[in-house]
């Protein structure tokens, strides 16, 4: 019966908590950016690689900023939505939104989505995962080398889903390379949405990252992973050294958001991102942490941007 | 499971997850605030809390929610979350003809019933039920929507020709923006927020409440207040009495309830229209369904509340939220480095068991504190028109605005309130309209999906294959045939009353 007055006294502990860093950061708020509630805006279904970015990052924001970071989903569109409105949103740093890069780069790729990748304000990278392709644990194939031999045999014959165009595109990287023909099946609103997709054998296979094949170990199996190395998270899965396709997890800003508010949100994500808790949730979730400078994640995107204009 | 029972029933765990009920209460009466939002918002205050009280108080606020949207959805027309729109076909007449406690009292003790059913699905019967919801695939998921359609028949009010021609819009207005699977731009006419899409939200509160304003200003003449009420001793009782009557009706407003909530993407909204749809074409008497039928606001209501637990089966067997209230809890329990999924029953089973039992006990809190104050709240339609239609205004805006923070998403209201006052005047029903605004984003991918599919392995085989896809596919031609049938059936009749009469 000790527990129950423990929750109560942690509850209100809590509580009186709250009010003190409400009260704090009003004062600390006064002297300038930010002194309001930002804005992070989720581009894709709540439960996916990005919403979790953006639920690990939100209490160490928090902290650092001082203010509230409400999330906000915008999905649809392959992420084309959330970008848009990002895009649309003032540039004064209090709206910012997860970017997924090279994602945000194909999705915009010779389309009318409103909005230039290269041109929004990037904060930085937190969190990369190569490509992993996945099948149920019942499937009939149990290796890369069956489901090559198969897809050679019956070419077009092998449906596997992925996210939007980028998916498209990554699928059609490794089948080039595996010299295979599939038949691509487009999935809008995020990996969430592809799972019981794959659970109920309504496709032969999945397109996504390391990081989903880690969090669904139990109920999928992973063929192949990209990249020159094999994932910790999943040992034993081979690697396609050949195949480059790497997710990264970020946040950015509207175009023209000021330079130095730009500098006081990096700051803060590298803060948030330095939690030894995150930190760790983010290597136990498959994923690999990465810190950034504006001048890098800038960098990141511009070389993104570069290689698909090609 | 006892553990977790235990667990739910201490006085703190109780607190808390009553404090959840009553902020789901006050999240649900107000278009525009959806149960998504409000768990969303609540999420960053539970991080004080234990884990288990933490979505508890969520897990209240979602079910909780699913009740009390039905409250504006009865007293003005205009559904507090898109899962109540089935519930205003029944319960707003209901109102108009003085019977307003009663059609709180039974949305109520409906929302209990079909919560507890959900709940009692969640903690029982999830793994038997998620290999079943498995074998949705999108072709699946394709024919549901187009079952659902269906109850356009139940709906279309003079003309069916008028009611397909409002779900026409309404899927018409949902593909309006960067299409699903390949992200192009459509029906943007050049705006640059036509791109993020017509929210749904904002357009339901835009078909239902300003045409509703538009009539109260139109009759402030005839009269004064949207209809009389009297508070009437026993009323509760009696209602409850009423709903029980129905056994078979309850049971299978419980089961399609629990079921459409646990195929994930389809959520409380579809469960309500196809239980509302089942219930017209089960009953024997059909006459007053649309008119104030009890069982049409129970139909509804029952199957809401019932999808809201069952949307919490595929999180805790799969990993993969069974709605959008469901991922916000899911993206809660991440935080606290649980992973949510199947291997969480190993983890913290006692967690997953007391989630299930603080659902239930979610629905029983929400009864009490629904028929407290039932007799307080249906107060609001007395309250004279020139005083409401304002206010109705005030809200509708407010919530079609803070869906997204978009002043565009008012305009888009403002626009489709203005269209559907005029097209009802016409003989359309606000209805279909909602419906393919509802189930445009279920069909429409699902659709491209199992099309992609066909290209590889044929459209026979995708479309026409299976117990599922049979089955919706002969209840959709059933539906069909029988709405044409009694249609003609009632004409026929009325010209020989006719000519009797003359």
């Amino acid at each position: 019966m000790k527990t129950q007055h423990d929750y109560l006294r942690r509850g209100i502990l809590g509580a009186v908590a709250g009010a003190f860093v409400a009260i704090t950061a009003g004062a600390a708020g006064a002297a300038g950016y930010p002194d309001k509630p930002v804005t992070f805006i989720v581009p894709y279904s709540p439960g996916g690689g990005s919403d979790q970015q953006a639920r690990r990052l939100q209490p160490g924001l928090e902290k650092a900023l001082g203010v509230k970071v409400r999330i906000v989903y915008k999905t649809g569109g392959g992420g084309a939505v959330g970008f848009g409105e990002l895009w649309r949103s003032k540039n004064d740093g209090y709206t910012i939104s997860n970017v997924v890069v090279p994602n945000i780069v194909i999705t915009a790729q010779g389309k009318d989505v409103g909005f230039k990748p290269g041109k929004f304000s990037y904060i930085g990278m937190t969190a990369r995962a190569v490509g992993a392709l996945m099948v149920p644990k019942n499937s009939r194939f149990k290796s890369l080398d069956q489901f090559v031999a198969e897809a050679k045999a019956n070419p077009g014959k092998i449906t596997v889903a992925g996210v939007g165009s980028t998916g498209k595109m990554n699928m059609g990287d490794l089948a080039n390379i595996l010299g295979i023909k599939h038949a691509y099946v487009p999935v809008s609103g995020g990996v969430g949405k592809m799972i019981p997709m794959l659970l109920g054998n309504h496709v032969d296979a999945g397109m996504t990252a390391s990081s989903h094949a880690t969090k669904h170990k139990m109920k999928l199996n992973t063929l192949a992973v990209a990249g020159p190395s094999e994932v910790g998270t999943l040992p034993g899965i081979p690697n396609v050294e050949k195949w480059g396709y790497m997710t990264t997890w970020g946040v950015m800003a509207p175009p023209g958001t000021p330079a130095d508010r730009v500098k006081v949100l990096n700051a803060a994500l590298l803060k948030a991102t330095a939690d030894p808790k995150v930190r760790n949730m983010v290597i136990k979730n498959g994923l690999q942490p990465m810190r950034q400078t504006v001048a890098e994640a800038a960098a990141y995107v511009a070389a993104a941007v570069k290689k698909h204009s090609k | 499971m006892i553990e977790g029972l235990m667990q739910a029933l201490t006085p703190g765990y109780m607190l808390y997850l009553t404090l959840g009920v009553m902020i789901g209460m006050f999240v649900g009466c107000l278009p525009g605030l959806t149960a998504t939002m409000g768990t969303a918002l609540l999420v960053p205050f539970t991080f004080a809390l234990p884990t288990g009280e933490g979505i508890a108080m969520l897990g209240g606020l979602y079910v909780c929610a699913m009740f009390s949207d039905a409250i504006p959805a009865c007293l003005v027309n205009t559904p507090g979350t898109p899962a109540a729109m089935a519930t205003a076909f029944d319960g707003h007449p209901m109102v108009l003809k003085g019977r307003g406690q009663e059609a709180i009292v039974a949305s109520c003790f409906s929302s209990a019933l079909g919560t507890v059913f959900g709940a009692g699905c969640y903690l029982l019967l999830a793994w038997p039920l998620i290999t079943i919801a498995l074998k949705f695939g999108p072709a699946e998921f394709f024919w549901l929507g187009v079952f659902a359609l269906t109850i356009i028949g139940s709906l279309a009010g003079d003309s069916i020709l008028k009611g397909l021609a409002g779900a026409a819009i309404g899927l018409l207005i949902s593909s309006v923006g960067i299409s699903h699977g390949n992200e192009l731009a459509r029906f943007t006419f050049g705006i640059p927020e036509f791109r993020g899409g017509v929210s749904l939200v904002a357009g339901l509160i835009g078909i239902f409440a300003i045409p509703q304003v538009f009539s109260m200003v139109a009759e402030l003449r005839k009269k004064e207040f949207i209809a009389e009420y009297k508070p009437k001793g026993g009323e509760t009782l009696n209602t409850i009495k009423k709903v029980l009557s129905h056994p078979v009706h309850v049971l299978r407003s419980s089961v399609i309830g629990s079921f459409i909530g646990i195929l994930p993407g389809a959520g409380s909204p579809i469960a309500a229209i196809v239980s509302y749809n089942e219930a017209v074409r089960w009953s024997k008497d059909k006459s007053q369904y649309g008119k104030g039928d009890l069982r049409g606001v129970t139909a509804s209501e029952i199957a809401n509340n019932a999808a809201a637990p069952a949307a919490m089966i595929p999180l805790v067997t799969l990993g993969v939220p069974g709605s959008s209230p469901a991922a916000v809890i899911a993206g809660a329990l991440m935080l606290r480095g649980l992973n949510p999924g199947p291997e969480l029953f190993q983890s913290d089973g006692a967690l997953v068991y007391s989630f299930g039992w603080a659902l239930l006990l979610a629905g029983i809190v929400t009864f009490i504190l629904g028929s407290l104050f039932a007799p307080l709240l249906v107060r609001i339609i007395r309250i004279p028109l020139r005083l409401l239609a304002p206010l109705i205004m005030l809200l509708a805006t407010i919530g079609a605005y803070a869906i997204r923070n978009n002043i565009f998403d008012v305009y888009i209201m403002l626009g489709l309130g203005v269209f559907v006052f005029i097209v009802r005047r016409l003989g359309f029903h606000p209805g279909p309209i909602g419906l393919g605004l509802i189930l445009g984003p279920i069909i429409e991918p699902s659709l491209i999906q199992a099309l992609y599919i066909s290209d590889a392995i044929g459209v026979g085989r995708v479309f026409f294959t299976g117990t599922i896809n049979i089955t919706l596919i002969a209840v959709s031609i059933f539906s069909v045939a029988f709405v044409i049938w009694t249609r003609r059936r009632d004409q026929a009749q009325e010209r020989e009353n006719a000519s009797v009469g003359s």
